[in-house]
């Protein structure tokens, strides 16, 4: 029997798989289907200290093995989410991650202020990543000093740990690994969704209302393999890894390339349950290697 | 036919079999196994479910196919889906053989609203929009109600389906055509506007089609204050609720708290709308 318990950032994980943040809203839609207490955690769907409408439909088209979003943060706001939906959320036996965005620096660290008085959150996921937000006049996540200042200003609002979930759409993801480490982060989320487009070639038109939107699912597992490794060489704060994890060999792939922990996203889409069969296979994968430690695994790439 | 949520299965369906029934129209019957949890498999009509025909080590497609119920037999297990195959998903999902595997999730959404004791309902169907008018028609006719007016368009008589397959669902089936190969030559709009002029009471509008067809059927009944309800389609992916991909925009005036609930999800706040909550 392996041990699959691991501490991600101070957080303590059942096992090391989570879903992702806006792949399981606030967790109440998906209890059908999944028992949440199988998981190591879930991370909620993003929330602004503002609620937002979101984009203008279509928001979702499908691409080659995967498909892309453009949903926009839909979301009610800081002050709904912890009346309507954080009381739901707290009688989950899992780790609950709030990840949060907002316009500016000093707003995020209002929403972390905030959020400290709320009991029982596991840790705060910074999105300084969405490509889906333009209304912030810029994306911290692609500039190292706006990423550090996000996350600085959250880092001094809160006593949790502090999780920075980057954006693969930059010339030099290190760099901002290293920035958001710097600005006191406790771990990396990876990756965000690809910025990408699909064409009606008859109707001259884009297929998504907000013309872009974040490419997901099998397609971009390689990129985040990629990315997550360069990243594993550049900080020294704990990696969840996430980007097409779809089955327990994925998921052990981005553990042996570095990730400590890892988020199943646009796979619940498809198969709303699957993230405990993934634990299941990762246990079942483990006891077959003898392995007997899932920590073990994690950072063990030999190049 | 409650107004409960069903319990959502998620299972391994088998074709029984899959037919033509229009031009690119095909209708496939799964035997869908129960679970412990929901031994009988209930379907309200106006319901969907998410099928997969990606093949287990497969890739390709990804995302499952959101797909209205024409019939179910609850005592067998048996659900009918009728699409068109207008790419390579639908496509797919053709060419599964007899007795071979499909993923099968729900049924999700709401359900039409049952018409009140006396109304008349009229359904309004336009292309692949049809299908679950016809299981809707169904439970009406079985549980003896006002008799359901059925009016259908297409594009041609090529895109209508058989006389065979709607009989279930009403022995008043009027037909229109844009082309006038069949039936009214023109707009299921103006065979609703003669079915207003008929007299009968309390209609009650119930639509499925293209979405300037339901724009103009909502339009019309709003004119005659008729209450209409539409089912609306979107682009899905999870159809449950998480990922906030299948919205419509609500009508002006509806109430709306935040911001947040300027769009409507299809697969839960839907499919099924009260005509006068959607902008169009």
């Amino acid at each position: 029997m392996t041990d699959l318990t691991t501490n991600f950032a101070g957080i303590e994980l059942r096992n090391p798989v989570l879903l992702a943040s806006g792949t399981c809203g606030y967790g109440e839609e998906l209890a059908p289907f999944l028992d949440l207490a199988r998981l190591g955690g879930i991370v909620t769907k993003t929330i602004t200290p503002e609620p937002r409408a979101g984009n203008a439909p279509p928001r979702i088209v499908e691409t080659a093995a995967g498909m892309l979003n453009s949903i926009g943060l839909q979301n009610p706001g800081i002050d709904a989410f912890v009346q309507d939906k954080w009381p739901y959320l707290a009688t989950l036996d899992t780790q609950i991650i709030v990840n949060i965005a907002a316009p500016t620096a000093q707003l995020h660290g209002a929403m972390a202020a905030r959020l400290e008085e709320v009991q029982g959150i596991a840790g705060i996921e910074v999105n300084i990543s969405s490509p889906n937000m333009k209304d912030g006049g810029m994306l911290f996540g692609c500039s190292p000093s706006a990423s550090r200042e996000v996350i600085a200003a959250v880092r001094s609002e809160t006593r949790r740990p502090v999780i920075a979930k980057l954006t693969p759409n930059v010339t030099d993801i290190a760099a901002i690994a290293n920035a958001v480490e710097d600005g006191g982060a406790d771990g990396i989320s990876m990756i965000n969704t690809l910025l990408g487009m699909a064409v009606d070639w008859r109707t001259r038109k884009p297929i998504l209302g907000n013309v872009t939107g974040g490419l997901s699912g099998p397609a971009i597992k390689p990129v985040a393999l990629a990315l997550l490794w360069k990243v594993r060489q550049a900080v020294n704060i704990p990696i969840m890894g996430l980007g097409g994890i779809a089955t327990a060999a994925d998921a052990l792939e981005f553990l042996v390339a570095g990730a400590a922990a890892v988020q199943v996203g646009t796979s619940t889409f498809v198969d709303p349950g699957g993230a405990a069969d993934i634990v299941a296979g990762i246990e079942r994968e483990c006891a077959a290697a003898d392995i007997t430690r899932v920590g073990d695994l994690v950072g063990t790439l030999r190049v | 036919m409650t107004l409960t949520r069903s319990a959502s299965a998620d299972v391994t369906s088998k074709v029984v079999a899959t037919t033509e029934v229009a031009e690119a129209f095909y209708q496939t019957r799964l035997r869908v196994p129960t679970r412990e949890q929901a031994p009988v498999l209930t379907v309200e009509p106006g319901q969907f479910v998410q099928l997969q025909p990606r093949p287990p080590e497969g890739v390709y497609p990804y995302l499952r196919i959101p797909l209205s119920v024409s019939a179910v037999d609850e005592a067998g297990g048996i659900v009918d889906v009728l699409y068109e195959v207008v790419g390579p998903k639908t496509g797919a999902l053709r060419r599964i053989a007899v007795g071979e595997d499909i993923g099968f999730l729900g049924p999700f959404g709401n359900g039409f609203p049952t018409p009140s004791t006396g109304a008349t309902p009229i359904l309004v169907g336009g292309g692949i929009g049809v299908p679950p008018l016809i299981y809707f028609g169904t439970v009406l006719r079985a549980a003896g109600t006002t008799p359901p007016i059925l009016v259908v368009g297409a594009r041609s008589k090529s895109k209508h389906l058989p006389d065979g397959l709607l009989d279930s669902a009403s022995h008043d089936v009027r037909r229109a055509t844009d082309d006038g190969s069949l039936g009214h030559a023109g707009l299921v709009t103006d065979l609703l506007q003669d079915a207003f002029g008929e007299g009968h009471q309390a209609p009650v509008v119930y639509t499925c089609g293209p979405h300037a067809m339901m724009a103009a059927v909502a339009r019309l009944c709003a004119d005659h204050k008729v209450p209409c309800f539409a089912s609306l389609e979107e682009y899905m992916a999870c159809g449950i609720g998480v990922c906030v991909g299948c919205v419509v925009e609500r009508a002006n005036g509806t109430s709306q708290s935040s911001p947040y609930d300027h769009y409507a999800r299809v697969c839960v706040d839907g499919p099924i709308f009260d005509s006068r909550q959607i902008a169009w």
